[in-house]
C-alpha cells in the first residue's frame, strides 16, 4: 500500500499545559478549529451516567463573557457541533478563516468559565430526554447496544452506553455534579487544540497563547478505571420487540485503540462485512440469501472494545441455524490465512476510505486531536502503513484469540408476536 | 488586560467563492462538467440520468434500475463485480431521485482506468438477472417494513402523499405489495428508454487527469439514443386535495413525529432566493426561531428545523420535528405561532445581520473542495441555470430587508395555506 498524503502539523505545548496543533492547507478559504476534551462517558460513576453527553449540552448555553454562543458564532459566518463518545468530548467549528479569532475568543471564554442556570440545566435535560427517546428508544432495535454493553461488560464502564442507562439519570443530575464536571475536566491540561485550514501557524499559535495563555491549568485527570476481566462464558439473551426482522448482534472482546493488534482486528471486521465482495456479505447476503444484511465493525475505544457482527435475517431461516452459520463462518478466519489477494483487497479499501473521507480540513483537525490524545498526532500518518504491516498470519492469531471460546456476548431481538 | 466581552472583528466574503467548472461535449452530445481541486489523488465520477420515479410506470422500477446495475453485466457477474470494485477500493452510489438517477464512483487516480472500463460497463450492458432483481427487492422490503416502524419515516411520506395526492409521482406512498410486482421487463424498458448519452451529464471532481474528457470519450461517448427518442416524461396533472391533515395513531410510539408545509416552487422562480432566506429566519439553521423557541427554550424536542425543496416539474416548503408525545400540542401551537410571526413580526437589526452572515459563511462551505461544489453544480445543470443563479442569491442575500422577508412569508408561507401531519401519540 502506498502512503497516503501526509498531513503535517506544527505542535506547541503552552505552559498550563494546552497541546496545540496547525496544518495549514492552502486550498481552502476555510479554517476549521477543533476541540478535544479527554473525558467521556467512561469517566462517569454508576447511577449517575450520560452526563459527560448532558454536559456537552450545557456547554452552548453561555459562558462567563458571552451569552450567545451560537449567534455569535453565526455572525461570523461559522458553523459548530460537538459529540460525546465512551471515551471524549469533541467540539468542532468550521468559519471563514479570516474570523478564526472568533473561535479563539468563544472557546477559550468556555473553558474559562460557564454561566450556569438552573433554567438552563432543566431545559438540557429535557432536550436530552428527547433525545434519547427518538435516537435509541423510539427506534427499532435502538436499544440493542443499551442492552448488550452490559452484557459483555461488568466492572469497566463501557458497560453503559454514551446515551446513559436510563432517562431518570439524566433528569436527576443537578446542579454540584455539574460544576464538579466542569472543574475536573474542562481545563487546558485536559484538553488538545488543532486548527486547519488557510491558517499562518505562527499567527494561531499567537492567538493560542492569547485567548488560552492565561487560563489556569487545572487538576491532573486522575483516571484510573478497572481493567475488564476476561469474559469465560457466552453470554446470552433473547428480546422481543416491534421490529420487522429477527437481528442477531454478536460482541467479542477485543483490544484497545493502541494496542499492536487493533489494525489487524479492524481488518478482521473489514474481511467480514466491508463492501459487497465481503465474507458474510457475499455469502449469506447475495449467494445463500439468508440474511437481507450482515455487518462488523470494531468499537474502536481506547481501552479494550467490542469487535460487533450483526445480521438480519430472512423469515425462511430460524435465529439457531442463523447462529450456528455465523459463527461457523467466522471461524473459517482460524482455519485457513487469506490469500493475498483478500489481504490486499480489505488494505485497498482502507486506504480509498481515509482518502475520500477524511480529507476535509475538519477531518484532518479532528484526526490530529484524537492522534495526539493517543499518544501522538503524527500517529495519524503512520496509520496507513500499520494496515499495510498486517500479515495473514496477524489475522488469523487475533481471530483465534477472539473467537476463543467464552469470549461472546449474544443478543436475540426477535419480533413480538401480537 | 484582554478584553473578553468584546467579538473580535468579523470580516465576510466579497467575491464568488467558486469558478465555473470546465465543460466539454462528448461528441454524441454527452456534456461533461470537470471541477478541479482537492489535496488527495482521488476524483469522484459522477453521472447523472435526468430519470427518476417521475418518469416510471410502476413504482421502484427507478430504484430497481439503479441499484440492479451492480449485479451483473453481458460480460461480469454480480460477483466478479463485486470483487473488483471492492479490490480497487472503489465506492459505488447508486441513487435513485424523483427527478433523476445518480450513478456516482469515488476512485483512486491509480485505479481510474479499470474503474472506469467497469462504470461504463455497468451504465451500457447492465444484466438484470431476475433472480438477483427479486432477491434485492426482498432485501429492501425489509428496510421497508423497518421504516414503517419509524414515525419520522412515515411523517415523510404521508405527507408527499398529502401534499402532492396519491396517484402523482412525488406524493406516492410505497407500499409492501409494490416489492413483488417489478419485473425485469420494466427494468430493460426504463434503462432502454432513459440511459443514454441524450438524456444525461457527467460531473468529475477532485484531482481530475488532464485527458479526463477522452478517457469519457472512449466509454461513453458513442451515439447510443433509443429510436425513437423518447424520453419525455409522461407528464402529471396535480389533483389538489381536500384533505389538509393526517393524523396517524400509533400507540407504542414515545414521540410524535410532525410535517408541516405545503406545494410550493422550484429554484427557477423568481422568489426562490427570498423564500430560502426567509425559510432560513425561521427553520433553516440553529439559531432560526423555531430551533431557538421549540428546542432551547420549551426543550420539546431534540432538534427541530425547516427547509425548501426543488424538484424539476415542482417544490415545496416543510418544517420538520419530533417531539414528546406529552408536548405535542404545545408544539404545534408554537410552530404555528411562529409561522405568524414570520409574517408579522419584523427581524431585529441584530437578528438579520447574524441570518445574513451565517448565510453567507454556510455559502462559503457549501463551495469547500471539488466534492462540495460538484454538488452545488448539478443542481444547476438539473435546472438548466448558470452561476448567475449563485450570483443572484448572494445579491438578494445582500439587499433583503427584514420586510422583504414578512412580504415573503405573507405570499408563501403564511399560517393558514399549511397541510399537517402527526405521527405517534
Amino acid at each position: 500500500m502506498e502512503i497516503n498524503t501526509m498531513v503535517k502539523f506544527e505542535k506547541r505545548t503552552l505552559p498550563n499545559g494546552l497541546r496545540v496543533l496547525v496544518h495549514r492547507d492552502e486550498t481552502t478559504p476555510l479554517a476549521a478549529f477543533n476541540l478535544l476534551y479527554d473525558v467521556g462517558s467512561r469517566d462517569e460513576v454508576p447511577g449517575k451516567t450520560g452526563f459527560a453527553h448532558l454536559f456537552e449540552h450545557l456547554m452552548f448555553e453561555g459562558s462567563v463573557n458571552v451569552a450567545d454562543y451560537d449567534r455569535q458564532l453565526q455572525f461570523a459566518g461559522g458553523e459548530n457541533n460537538a459529540f460525546t463518545t465512551t471515551d471524549i468530548t469533541n467540539y468542532y467549528i468550521t468559519l471563514p478563516a479570516q474570523n478564526l479569532e472568533v473561535a479563539f475568543w468563544l472557546e477559550s471564554d468556555r473553558m474559562l468559565g460557564l454561566d450556569f442556570s438552573e433554567k438552563k440545566l432543566e431545559t438540557q435535560k429535557k432536550v436530552v430526554a428527547e433525545e434519547y427517546r427518538q435516537s435509541y428508544l423510539n427506534q427499532p432495535y435502538g436499544d440493542a447496544m443499551l442492552m448488550l454493553r452490559p452484557m459483555a461488560y461488568q466492572i469497566h464502564p463501557y458497560r453503559w452506553a454514551t446515551i446513559g442507562q436510563d432517562i431518570e439519570q439524566i433528569l436527576n443530575a443537578g446542579m454540584d455534579d455539574v460544576k464538579d464536571f466542569f472543574r475536573r475536566y474542562y481545563n487546558p491540561s485536559n484538553a488538545i487544540l488543532c486548527v486547519s485550514g488557510f491558517v499562518d501557524p505562527q499567527e494561531v499559535f499567537r492567538m493560542a497563547e492569547k485567548w488560552f495563555g492565561d487560563i489556569a491549568s487545572g487538576p491532573e485527570n486522575g483516571r484510573s478505571l478497572p481493567a475488564e476481566p476476561r469474559q469465560m462464558e457466552v453470554k446470552r439473551k433473547e428480546v422481543f420487540g416491534d421490529v420487522p426482522q429477527h437481528q442477531i448482534f454478536m460482541a467479542s472482546h477485543m483490544c484497545g485503540r493502541t494496542h499492536h493488534d487493533y489494525h489487524a482486528t479492524d481488518l478482521v471486521s473489514d474481511l467480514l462485512a466491508n463492501g459487497e465482495s465481503a465474507r458474510l456479505t457475499r455469502e449469506f447476503v447475495h449467494e445463500r440469501k439468508l440474511f437481507s444484511e450482515a455487518n462488523a465493525y470494531v468499537t474502536g475505544s481506547i481501552d479494550p472494545g467490542l469487535l460487533m457482527v450483526t445480521a438480519k435475517l430472512h423469515e425462511h431461516i430460524s435465529p439457531t441455524e442463523a447462529e450456528e452459520l455465523l459463527r461457523h463462518e467466522l471461524h473459517k478466519l482460524t482455519k485457513a490465512l487469506p490469500d493475498d489477494r483478500e489481504m490486499r483487497k480489505v488494505k485497498n479499501r482502507v486506504e480509498a476510505t481515509h482518502t475520500y473521507f477524511e480529507s476535509s480540513v475538519l477531518a484532518k483537525a479532528m484526526n490530529l486531536c484524537w492522534y495526539e490524545l493517543l499518544g501522538d498526532a503524527d500517529l495519524l500518518n503512520r496509520q496507513a502503513d500499520a494496515y499495510a504491516r498486517v500479515e495473514p498470519a496477524d489475522i488469523r492469531r487475533v481471530a483465534e484469540e477472539i473467537l476463543r471460546p467464552g469470549n461472546l456476548s449474544i443478543l436475540h431481538y426477535g419480533k413480538r408476536k401480537d | 488586560m484582554l478584553d473578553r466581552k468584546t467579538a473580535p472583528p468579523v470580516k465576510l466574503l466579497s467575491d464568488r467563492p467558486f469558478r465555473e467548472p470546465a465543460y466539454d461535449t462528448l461528441k454524441n452530445g454527452l456534456p461533461v462538467y470537470l471541477l478541479e481541486g482537492g489535496t488527495e489523488e482521488f476524483v469522484k465520477v459522477e453521472v447523472v440520468v435526468r430519470a427518476g420515479s417521475y418518469h416510471q410506470h410502476k413504482p421502484l422500477v427507478a430504484y430497481a434500475t439503479a441499484n440492479l446495475l451492480r449485479y451483473g453485466t453481458k460480460g461480469r457477474s454480480r460477483e466478479e463485480i463485486n470483487e473488483m470494485l471492492d479490490f480497487y477500493g472503489a465506492f459505488l452510489h447508486l441513487d435513485a431521485q424523483k427527478d433523476m438517477i445518480s450513478v456516482g464512483m469515488f476512485v483512486l487516480n491509480k485505479h481510474l482506468e479499470p474503474a472506469l472500463d467497469l462504470l461504463a460497463e455497468m451504465l451500457q450492458e447492465p444484466a438484470f438477472s431476475e433472480d438477483d432483481m427479486h432477491s434485492f427487492l426482498k432485501n429492501q422490503q425489509q428496510v421497508h417494513l423497518l421504516n414503517q416502524k419509524k414515525v419520522s419515516h412515515l411523517a415523510r411520506t404521508y405527507f408527499n402523499e398529502l401534499i402532492y395526492g396519491e396517484d402523482h409521482p412525488y406524493g406516492y406512498r410505497l407500499k409492501t405489495p409494490d416489492f413483488d410486482k417489478v419485473e425485469r421487463k420494466d427494468l430493460i424498458d426504463f434503462h432502454t428508454r432513459y440511459f443514454h448519452g441524450g438524456n444525461a451529464f457527467i460531473l468529475v471532481a477532485g484531482r481530475v487527469p488532464e485527458d479526463m474528457a477522452e478517457r469519457l470519450e472512449q466509454r461513453f461517448g458513442r451515439d447510443d439514443s433509443p429510436d425513437p427518442v423518447s424520453a419525455s416524461s409522461p407528464g402529471y396533472p396535480v389533483i389538489s386535495p381536500g384533505q389538509r391533515k393526517v393524523h396517524l395513531e400509533v400507540p407504542y410510539a414515545l414521540q410524535s413525529a410532525i410535517r408541516i408545509g405545503k406545494q410550493l416552487f422550484n429554484r427557477t422562480h423568481p422568489s426562490h432566493h427570498k423564500l430560502k432566506i426567509t425559510n432560513a429566519l425561521l427553520g433553516g439553521y440553529y439559531g432560526s426561531r423555531l430551533m431557538q423557541n421549540i428546542r432551547q427554550d420549551k426543550g420539546y424536542t431534540y432538534g427541530i428545523g425547516s427547509n425548501i425543496i426543488s424538484l424539476v416539474h415542482s417544490g415545496y416548503f416543510f418544517i420538520t420535528s419530533q417531539v414528546g408525545a406529552d408536548v405535542r400540542e404545545a408544539a404545534l401551537e408554537e410552530v404555528y405561532r411562529e409561522l405568524k410571526a414570520l409574517r408579522t413580526v419584523p427581524a431585529e437589526k441584530r437578528e438579520m445581520e447574524i441570518l445574513k452572515n451565517y448565510l453567507s459563511g454556510s455559502f462559503l462551505r457549501s463551495f469547500d473542495g471539488p466534492l462540495a461544489q460538484k454538488e452545488r453544480f448539478k443542481e444547476l445543470v438539473m435546472f438548466g441555470l448558470d452561476v448567475s443563479h449563485y450570483d443572484e442569491y448572494l445579491n438578494t442575500l445582500k439587499t433583503i430587508t427584514a420586510e422583504d422577508i414578512m412580504e415573503c412569508a405573507g405570499d408563501y408561507l403564511h399560517e393558514d395555506g399549511m397541510m399537517e401531519v402527526v405521527v405517534g401519540r
